[in-house]
C-alpha cells in the first residue's frame, strides 16, 4: 500500500507527503522497485521525515513509498549464534539462512522490579585490571580512552580470557569502529572454532549514520533472547558505544535539530539510557558487558564520555602517556576505578595493598618533576626507596597479552589474583629491592629469579 | 525580490512544460558562494549532474519542496540570476584517462601540465558502496618503504591504513616520496593525492618523483584551494574509485591523501555554507564519517588486489590530540608522529617512537624483520624511557644492566638515521643491527 510521495532529500534523510494515517514513528518504507529503505523518525500532520537506510544517490523526488514493516527486525531465536549480522539484522557471513522468529529491535528497558544485583567476581587475568578495577558478574565494564592506546585490543583480551574459557554465550557488537577488525575477529573465531557460542553484530565506520546507530539495539535484542527465553548468562561485548552516540548527533544534525555544545543532541541521556537500561541483569540471567568509549580530542570531559560512563560500575581509562611510555596495558591508575574496592568484598589484604600502591604512585609523581631538575641523588632514602619501588611496580602491570602475540612476539598470560597480591607485597615491602627493575618489564607472575 | 522569483518560478514552469522530453531544466533563483539554488529541476534525483548554460557544472546537493541546491564543482564564467539550469540525467561522476600515469591530473580528465583535457575518459562513481566484511579478506602482505625507522618497527602491509602526521616542516611529504620511490620494481601503482598544497609544491613533487624515475608507476591526482570547494572535497573520493577500479582487477594500488586536516576544513566551510550547525570546533557532527568512509576502503581484497592508504595530517606545536587528528588516528591502523624537535636535532626520519603504533604489527612482517624488529623496538623503547629519567646519573653508578641497556640504546638510535632517497633493503636493515648486544 502507497503512503506517501518523497518531497525532499537531504543526504541521510527524506521527507513524505502523507496519503495514509496508518504510520507510525519506527516504520521502515521502501520505494516500489525496494532499492531505497527508510526508517520514520518524525510524524508532523501530513508530512513524515524519515532517514535512509542506505544511501540517497539517485532518488527523485516524487518517488511513492510502501510500508514494509513495523520497525528493525533482528533474529529472536537460537539461529543467531554461531552468526553474522548488519546492523539491520541481514546476514552478511555469506552462508546460506533462514530465520526462525524475527522481532523488531526497538525493544523496552526492563524495570526496578526485574532488576537483579546478586553477584559473583570474575577474574580477568589480567593484573593491572584485576588489582585495581576488579569485575563482576553482571558488571557493565567502560574501557574509555583516546584513539589508538589499545582500547580495541583490551576488549579482544577479555574476549579471550573471558569468554574462551566460560561457557556463557557472547554477543559482539562493532559499532563505527574498522571493518578490517571485524573482519579478523571473525577470522580468528572461526580459526580456533569459538564461533559456536557468539553472536556478531556490525554496523562499522564506513556505513551511513543510521547504520552505526542501529547495531547496538539489534545485538542487545540477542542478548535479551539469550536472558528472558533462554534464561542464561551472556556477555556482550561493544566496540563502541561513543560512535552509537556520534552517529545519532549526526543524524539529528541532518533534521536540524538544535544541537547543544560539540554537536551533540540534546536527548543524549535518553538515547544512553535506553540502550544501557536493556543490557541489565535479571533473576534469569546476568549479563556482564564491556564497553569500549572513545574519548573525542582526548578530552575526557566530552558529555557523551560522561554521561555514558555514569552508567557503568567500573571503568579502566587508558592514558596515552603511558603508552607512549611503551608500558602495555596503557592504564592510567587512578581513573580506573570499580564499584567492587570494597574491604568487605576483596578483602583486608587486597584493599591494603591497593590503597598503598596508589599512594607510592601518587608520590612518585610528584617525585618525578624533582628528579627531571635535582636528579634521583639529591632526593630522601625514603623517597628513593618509593621511586624505585613504584617503577618496579609500573613495570610490573605491563604484561605479554594474547591479543598482541603478533606485536609484541611474546606469548599471552594470565595470572592468578593471589600471585599478584605476593607479587605486589614483596615490591612494596622492599624483598625485591635488590632486582632492577628491567626484570619486572613484561612478565606474568614474577618467578623469584 | 519576491516578484523576480514569482517570474521566474512562472518562466520555469513554462520551459518545463515545451521541454517535457528533453531535459529537466531549471532557473537560478540564489546564489552564495559555490552553492546556487534552482528553481525548476523538478524531476532531478539526488546526486545527479546539472550544467548551467554553458557556464558550469555541479550536482544536486540538496531536494526542498520547491527548490534544489546545486554545489558547483567546475566554473568558466560568472552566473546571474535566472540562468538556465539542465540536467544531464545521470549521477554526478569523476572522470580520468587510462592515459593518466605519469602525470598530474584533476578529478574530471584534465591534465594539469599541458592544460588540455584527455581524449578519452572513464568514468566513475564518486562514491561506491563500502566494502562488505566478507569480500575483505587478511592484511598480511609487507610494504616495504626501505625506511628502517619504519619497516622495523612500525611494518606497513599491503591493505593498510597508516596515517603520517606532524608539524609543517617535519618531512611528512618526504616519507610519503621515499615509499613511492621504494615501489620501483614491486609492480605498485602509485596515486598521489595532492588537496590543499600550493601548485608550486606539487610542481615540485612532479618534478622530484620524473628525476628520480618513479613517475612512470605514480598518478598526482591534484585539487587547490582556488578550485571549488565541492572539487576539493571529492578529489580524495574520486583518486579512491579510480584506485578501487584497478583493485577489483587484482592489482596492488597505494594511495597517499596530502593533506586530511585541509580536506576537514574545506568540509567545514562547504557545511557552514550549506548552513549545517557547527559541531566540535566548527567542523560538522559527520567529520568522522567523511573520512571514515573514504579510509574504510582501504583492504586486501579477497580478490588479490589492496589498497594501501597513507593519510597525512598536518598538526600544530606537535599536538596530535585535536579533533581531526584524533578521529583519522581512531580510524587509520597505525600512526608515524613526526616530531620537530627531533627534526631539529638532526635525526632523519624524525620519527617519535614513543608515540608511532601499528595496529598490525608483526602480522604483516618476514619471519627476519619480525625477529630483528620486535627486539630492537624494544630495546630502543625501554632506552628511551630510561634516559630521561637516568640522564643525570654517573654511567658507573648504574647496574651493569641498565648501563648496557643505555649505551645500546644510543647506538640504535644513531643507526636509524636515514637519508632521503637512500631505501635500504630487508636485508641491509637487518644486517645493521647484527652488532647490538643482547641486554638483560
Amino acid at each position: 500500500m502507497i503512503v506517501g510521495k518523497i518531497i525532499s532529500i537531504l543526504d541521510v534523510s527524506i521527507k513524505v507527503i502523507l496519503s495514509s494515517n496508518d504510520l507510525e514513528v519506527g516504520d521502515i518504507l521502501t520505494t516500489e522497485d525496494g532499492k531505497f529503505e527508510f526508517e520514520v523518525v518524525i510524524i508532523d500532520s501530513v508530512e513524515a521525515t524519515c532517514i535512509t537506510l542506505n544511501s540517497n544517490h539517485g532518488l527523485k523526488k516524487g518517488t511513492k513509498l510502501i510500508k514494509k514493516a513495523k520497525g528493525i527486525e533482528m533474529e529472536y531465536s537460537d539461529r543467531a549464534i554461531g552468526r553474522v549480522f548488519d546492523s539491520y539484522g541481514h546476514i552478511i557471513d555469506g552462508k546460506p539462512f533462514t530465520s526462525e522468529k524475527r522481532i523488531v529491535t526497538s525493544n523496552n528497558t526492563i524495570s526496578l522490579k526485574d532488576l537483579d544485583l546478586d553477584s559473583k567476581p570474575l577474574w580477568t587475568g589480567i593484573k593491572i585490571i584485576d588489582f585495581f578495577a576488579p569485575i563482576q558478574r553482571g558488571f557493565k565494564i567502560g574501557l574509555i580512552g583516546g584513539a589508538g592506546v589499545g582500547k580495541t585490543v583490551l576488549i579482544r583480551e577479555l574476549i579471550h580470557n573471558i569468554y574462551n574459557s566460560t561457557s556463557a554465550n557472547a554477543i559482539f557488537i562493532g559499532a563505527g569502529e574498522r571493518s578490517r577488525e571485524g573482519k579478523e575477529l571473525i577470522d580468528e573465531m572461526e580459526k580456533n572454532n569459538l564461533l559456536d557460542k557468539i553472536c556478531l553484530v556490525f554496523g562499522q565506520m564506513g556505513s551511513n549514520p543510521v547504520s552505526r546507530s542501529k547495531s547496538i539495539e539489534s545485538g542487545l535484542t540477542v542478548a535479551e533472547y539469550l536472558r528472558d527465553e533462554k534464561k542464561k548468562d551472556s556477555l556482550i561485548f561493544i566496540d563502541n558505544v561513543y560512535r552509537f552516540i556520534q552517529a545519532r548527533s549526526e543524524i539529528s544534525m541532518e533534521l536540524k535539530e538544535i544541537l547543544v555544545e560539540n554537536g551533540y543532541m540534546a536527548n543524549m541521556n535518553e538515547l544512553i539510557s535506553k540502550i544501557e537500561e536493556r543490557a541489565s541483569s535479571t533473576k534469569d540471567g546476568a549479563i556482564t558487558s564491556f564497553q569500549t568509549i572513545y574519548v573525542p580530542a582526548d578530552d575526557l570531559n566530552d558529555e557523551a564520555v560522561q554521561n555514558i560512563s555514569s552508567y557503568m560500575d567500573g571503568q579502566i581509562t587508558l592514558d596515552r602517556k603511558m603508552s607512549e611510555k611503551g608500558l602495555y596495558p596503557a592504564i592510567n591508575v587512578f581513573k580506573s576505578t570499580s564499584k567492587l574496592v570494597d574491604v568487605n568484598i576483596i578483602g583486608q589484604r587486597h584493599y591494603d595493598l591497593l590503597k598503598k600502591t596508589l599512594a607510592y604512585y601518587t608520590r612518585y609523581d610528584e617525585l618525578e618533576e624533582v628528579i627531571a631538575i635535582l636528579g634521583v641523588d639529591e632526593i630522601s632514602d625514603e623517597d628513593k626507596n618509593i621511586f624505585y619501588r613504584t617503577r618496579k611496580l609500573r613495570n610490573y602491570f605491563s604484561q605479554p597479552l594474547f591479543a598482541s602475540e603478533a606485536f609484541t612476539n611474546m606469548p599471552g598470560v594470565k595470572v592468578d589474583i593471589e600471585d599478584i597480591l605476593n607479587d605486589v607485597e614483596n615490591i612494596l615491602t622492599g624483598k625485591y629491592d635488590y632486582i632492577d627493575e628491567l626484570s619486572f618489564l613484561y612478565i606474568g607472575k614474577y618467578n623469584g629469579k | 525580490m519576491s516578484i523576480m522569483w514569482d517570474e521566474i518560478a512562472k518562466n520555469v514552469m513554462k520551459d518545463i512544460d515545451s521541454n517535457e522530453n528533453v531535459f529537466s531544466t531549471g532557473k537560478v533563483v540564489n546564489i552564495s558562494g559555490s552553492m546556487i539554488e534552482v528553481a525548476g529541476l523538478k524531476d532531478v534525483a539526488f546526486y545527479e549532474s546539472v550544467s548551467i548554460l554553458n557556464k558550469a557544472k555541479g550536482y544536486v546537493s540538496a531536494i526542498y519542496e520547491s527548490t534544489v541546491n546545486i554545489s558547483l564543482v567546475e566554473q568558466d564564467a560568472p552566473i546571474v540570476i535566472g540562468d538556465k539550469v539542465y540536467t544531464l540525467n545521470k549521477n554526478f561522476k569523476v572522470s580520468f584517462s587510462m592515459d593518466s600515469l605519469g602525470k598530474v591530473v584533476d578529478v574530471f580528465g584534465n591534465d594539469l601540465i599541458t592544460g588540455k583535457k584527455f581524449d578519452t575518459l572513464l568514468e566513475f562513481d564518486v562514491e561506491t558502496k563500502p566494502i562488505e566484511l566478507v569480500e575483505r579478506s587478511e592484511v598480511n602482505r609487507e610494504f616495504l618503504t626501505g625506511i628502517a625507522g619504519i619497516d622495523l618497527f612500525y611494518p606497513i602491509g599491503k591493505g593498510q591504513r597508516q596515517l603520517i602526521i606532524g608539524d609543517k616542516k617535519t618531512g611528512k611529504t618526504q616519507i610519503c616520496l621515499d615509499m613511492i620511490a621504494n615501489q620501483k620494481n614491486s609492480k605498485m601503482l602509485c596515486i598521489y593525492v595532492a588537496i590543499g598544497k600550493t601548485k608550486k609544491e606539487v610542481k615540485e613533487i612532479y618534478y622530484e618523483l620524473t628525476k628520480i624515475g618513479a613517475m612512470s608507476y605514480t598518478i598526482i591526482v591534484a585539487s587547490f584551494f582556488d578550485d571549488l570547494p565541492a572539487k576539493s572535497f571529492v578529489t580524495p573520493y574520486g583518486a579512491t574509485s579510480l584506485a578501487k577500479f584497478f583493485m577489483m582487477q587484482g592489482m596492488d594500488v597505494l594511495v597517499i591523501f596530502d593533506d586530511l586536516k585541509k580536506h576537514a576544513d574545506i568540509y567545514r566551510h562547504m557545511s557552514l555554507a550549506a548552513r549545517k550547525v557547527p559541531g566540535r570546533d566548527a567542523y560538522p557532527s559527520d567529520i568522522f564519517y567523511t573520512h571514515a568512509r573514504l579510509l574504510e576502503n582501504g583492504c586486501q581484497h579477497i580478490g588479490g588486489g589492496s589498497i594501501t592508504m597513507i593519510p597525512v595530517v598536518e598538526t600544530r606545536s606537535g599536538d596530535i590530540t585535536d579533533y581531526i587528528s584524533t578521529n583519522i588516528i581512531s580510524i587509520c591502523d597505525g600512526q608515524l608522529v613526526l616530531s620537530l624537535k627531533k627534526f631539529n636535532k638532526g635525526e632523519r626520519p624524525a620519527i617519535d617512537y614513543g608515540l608511532s603504533v601499528s595496529r598490525l604489527g608483526g602480522q604483516v612482517q618476514s619471519r627476519e624483520m619480525k625477529k630483528v624488529g620486535i627486539k630492537i623496538k624494544q630495546d630502543l623503547l625501554s632506552y628511551l624511557e630510561i634516559r630521561d629519567i637516568y640522564e643525570l646519573v654517573n654511567l658507573d653508578d648504574l647496574g651493569e644492566n641498565m648501563k648496557n641497556r643505555m649505551v645500546e640504546g644510543q647506538k640504535i638510535l644513531s643507526k636509524l638515521n636515514q637519508y632521503k632517497y637512500s631505501p635500504l633493503t630487508k636485508e641491509q636493515m637487518v644486517v645493521l643491527f647484527d652488532d647490538i648486544k643482547e641486554v638483560k
